[in-house]
């Protein structure tokens, strides 16, 4: 075995010469986890501003105003005053998320129960913001209807007064509204309804989504510089090295091992930086570290033997090349790169779990949230030890049967 | 050193090398000459292990290529015709590998390679990486990986297609050097005059098999001392032959004719210049006439001619 040695030893030589290769590999998958990253894991929330254009001055049109800039609402929505034809404008301008209108009059037709209607005009160009404020204007409108209905004869009689009601006729108004309180008080605190709290089954807690990438673009990583390794058996043909072995009594399997643990230790390291920034960004326990490091290196071996096989099939390097990048891409979408397969319809996410790369970033994604180390199946490990084995006897047949002579 | 017997190869119904047979001793270098595809790589592949012989023997330094593969590989330094070099691994680092490939290891290894280096005239440029080197280096250093291992026999395999004169100069010196040192070499080229300084003794290949073998002496000889003539113009095909076979039955025995296309002719026959006179006068007869001509000395070339019918360089 000391050829394999060898043999490891140029390939690790050789590639230091090509470190340019190595960033590229590099840097694809880190800069698609950066971009996913901040956008999947930033708290930033949602933030607009509804114009309101209060034609009525009224006390009822400050409550309304009111309501829109309380609580959770106003963590949501800044509430701002404007004009009717400024407001108009910058809502079309896509400035605000609504545009509110109260009219003229607006107070003393609630209380007179007469026909009023306000305008709400919503940007278009967004979605959630904008069907917030609508609900929460329908919600108004109900809660004024109902207080109509329940408060009918003390607001009458409030409005129907010419002059400013006198202490009795507050206090006379306020008892009447407490006892109309007192009786629906039992109905609405609580609500006159039985419910049964059913507890819903005990779930596992969802890894963040930004976590769920992490393993996908690792894999990414490992399918580029695996890709890219592989097509070195095409390398060597072209500058006649692989010929020159054939002259040789070196045999050929050890030369290939040689080149599987070489591209094991360039992949190890191109996946371990991935892994090592992933561990420190989600802040995953460095226990898990020599496991995924093993499971990666042995997933390079595994993509570089088949990578390998497959480009040997070819007639020429030129083909094989793009053939394994036509390849790659497919590989990459449906194997999670893109999008995690948890996040994934279900029968979406089982067809990319038999890709190769799905399965080992499953396999990775367990070792990562799982409650310890070792987490990863031992049928997993097998499975991929039995398809490097396969994956190499494939390219040593090819390498014996021809495409190192020629 | 080397024995090859009644070795054949064939695909299918092609026939890429005829039975061949010839051997090579220690001290000596034999060629394999021959057009391309006559079967030269087909019969050093065969020789080197890379392809299995459809029938007859190989053996190198007494190891049967085949059933002893790689004891006979182990034996067998090979220079191929295209270099074969990592780029990205420095000079050192290239004679080390090949070495090891050749099982040489420790001590052995750092020694030849040491060797090596300065037999090749890279000692000084030893770290520096191949792609940095000129074409002239690169093939100085292909060859010093062909022998890093003191093979006793060495095929050479068209080492000097293009390479410069001065590069092919120090090659040749080197192969000499070698040769010298009592290994046995194979060089296959299409470049007679190569052959002729180089050979002790050759093989003349065509479609597959060996029209012609012996020391470059004894091949020569077959000519005698005609000299080659070759007159160019236009000949009418047939009266030119029947004009030149006149001459041959008025007398001149030792012409022969090499070679007739339209706008050529060959003939090989002694003392040609006194024959001129004649030879012009038959083919003006013809209706021919004659633009051109070249009359030169008798060498391989011209045998390969007279045994082939065409040029060695077709």
């Amino acid at each position: 075995m000391s050829f394999a040695l060898t043999s490891f030893k140029k390939d690790i030589a050789r590639w230091r010469q090509d470190y340019m290769a190595t960033l590229i590999w590099l840097a694809i998958p880190l800069l698609t986890g950066g971009l996913i990253t901040t956008l999947m894991g930033s708290d930033v929330k949602p933030h607009g501003t509804l114009l309101l254009v209060d034609e009525d001055q009224t006390f009822l049109s400050e409550l309304i105003v009111g309501a829109y800039s309380a609580g959770e609402l106003g963590e949501l929505l800044s509430v701002e005053k404007t004009g009717f034809d400024e407001g108009f404008e910058r809502v079309n301008d896509g400035e605000a998320s609504g545009l509110l209108v109260i009219p003229d009059g607006f107070a003393v037709a609630f209380l007179e129960s007469e026909p009023v209607t306000l305008t709400l005009r919503t940007n278009p160009s967004q979605t959630i913001l904008p069907g917030i404020i609508t609900n929460v204007t329908e919600i108004l409108l109900d809660a004024g209807f109902y207080a109509h209905q329940l408060f009918g004869d003390e607001i009458e009689t409030f409005t129907s007064m010419t002059e400013d009601p006198s202490d009795a006729q507050v206090a006379a108004i306020a008892v009447a509204i407490q006892n109309k309180m007192e009786t629906v008080a039992p109905r609405l605190f609580p609500p006159l309804i039985e419910i049964e709290i059913v507890e819903p089954p005990p779930k596992e807690p969802t890894p963040p989504l930004a976590l769920l990438f992490m393993p996908g673009i690792i894999l990414m990583a490992v399918v580029f510089s695996a890709n890219g390794l592989a097509s070195d058996f095409w390398r060597e043909r072209e500058q006649g090295t692989l010929r020159r072995l054939a002259f040789t009594p070196a045999r050929m399997g050890e030369f290939l091992i040689g080149k599987a643990l070489a591209a094991a230790v360039i992949v190890g390291l191109v996946g371990g930086v991935t892994l090592v920034l992933g561990f420190l960004y989600h802040g995953i326990s460095f226990t898990r570290l020599p496991t995924s490091l093993v499971w990666i290196a042995l997933s390079g071996i595994v993509l570089f033997a088949w990578f390998g096989a497959l480009q040997m099939l070819f007639s020429n390097q030129k083909t094989a090349s793009v053939f394994s990048m036509m390849l790659v891409f497919p590989l990459l979408m449906a194997g999670g790169s893109f999008f995690p397969l948890a996040v994934l319809p279900g029968w979406i996410a089982a067809i990319g779990r038999i890709a190769p790369n799905g399965f080992m970033a499953h396999s990775l994604t367990l070792e990562i949230t799982a409650a310890g180390p070792w987490s990863i199946p031992l049928l997993s490990w097998l499975t991929l030890i039995l398809a490097a084995a396969i994956g190499l006897s494939i390219c040593g047949w090819r390498l014996r049967a021809g495409f190192a002579r020629t | 050193m080397l024995t090859v017997k009644e070795l054949s190869k064939n695909y299918g119904d092609f026939v890429a090398v005829d039975r061949i047979s010839f051997s090579a001793g220690k001290g000596s270098v034999f060629g394999l000459l021959g057009p391309n595809g006559a079967g030269k790589s087909t019969a050093i592949n065969c020789i080197a292990g890379l392809l299995k012989p459809t029938s007859g023997h190989a053996a190198v330094a007494g190891h049967d290529v085949v059933s002893d593969g790689k004891a006979a590989r182990s034996n067998l330094g090979v220079v191929p015709q295209e270099l074969a070099l990592y780029e990205d691994l420095s000079a050192i680092e290239n004679l080390r590998y090949w070495g090891k490939a050749y099982g040489l290891s420790g001590q052995a290894l750092d020694g030849r390679v040491t060797e090596v280096l300065e037999y090749i005239g890279l000692n000084d440029r030893a770290k520096d990486l191949p792609r940095e080197f000129s074409g002239g280096m690169k093939r100085r250093l292909n060859f010093g990986c062909g022998i890093v291992h003191k093979p006793p026999v060495i095929l050479l395999d068209e080492p000097t297609v293009g390479v410069d004169p001065q590069s092919r100069a120090r090659l040749f010196d080197m192969v000499e050097a070698e040769r010298d040192a009592g290994a046995c070499i194979v060089y296959t080229t299409h470049y007679m005059e190569e052959a002729e300084r180089l050979c002790d003794s050759l093989a003349i290949i065509d479609h597959g098999k060996l029209i012609a073998q012996g020391s470059v002496d004894e091949l020569r000889a077959k000519l005698g001392a005609r000299d080659v003539l070759q007159l160019s113009g236009h000949f009418p095909v047939e009266p030119t032959k029947q004009a030149i076979s006149a001459l041959i039955e008025r007398g001149n025995a030792d012409l022969e004719f090499l070679a007739q296309e339209e706008d050529s002719i060959t003939l090989t026959l002694s003392n040609a210049s006194q024959h001129l006179p004649t030879i012009f006068e038959a083919v003006a007869g013809t209706g021919g006439n004659v633009t051109e001509t070249s009359l030169r000395s008798p060498n391989l070339e011209t045998l390969f001619l007279l045994l082939t019918g065409t040029e060695l360089r077709e």
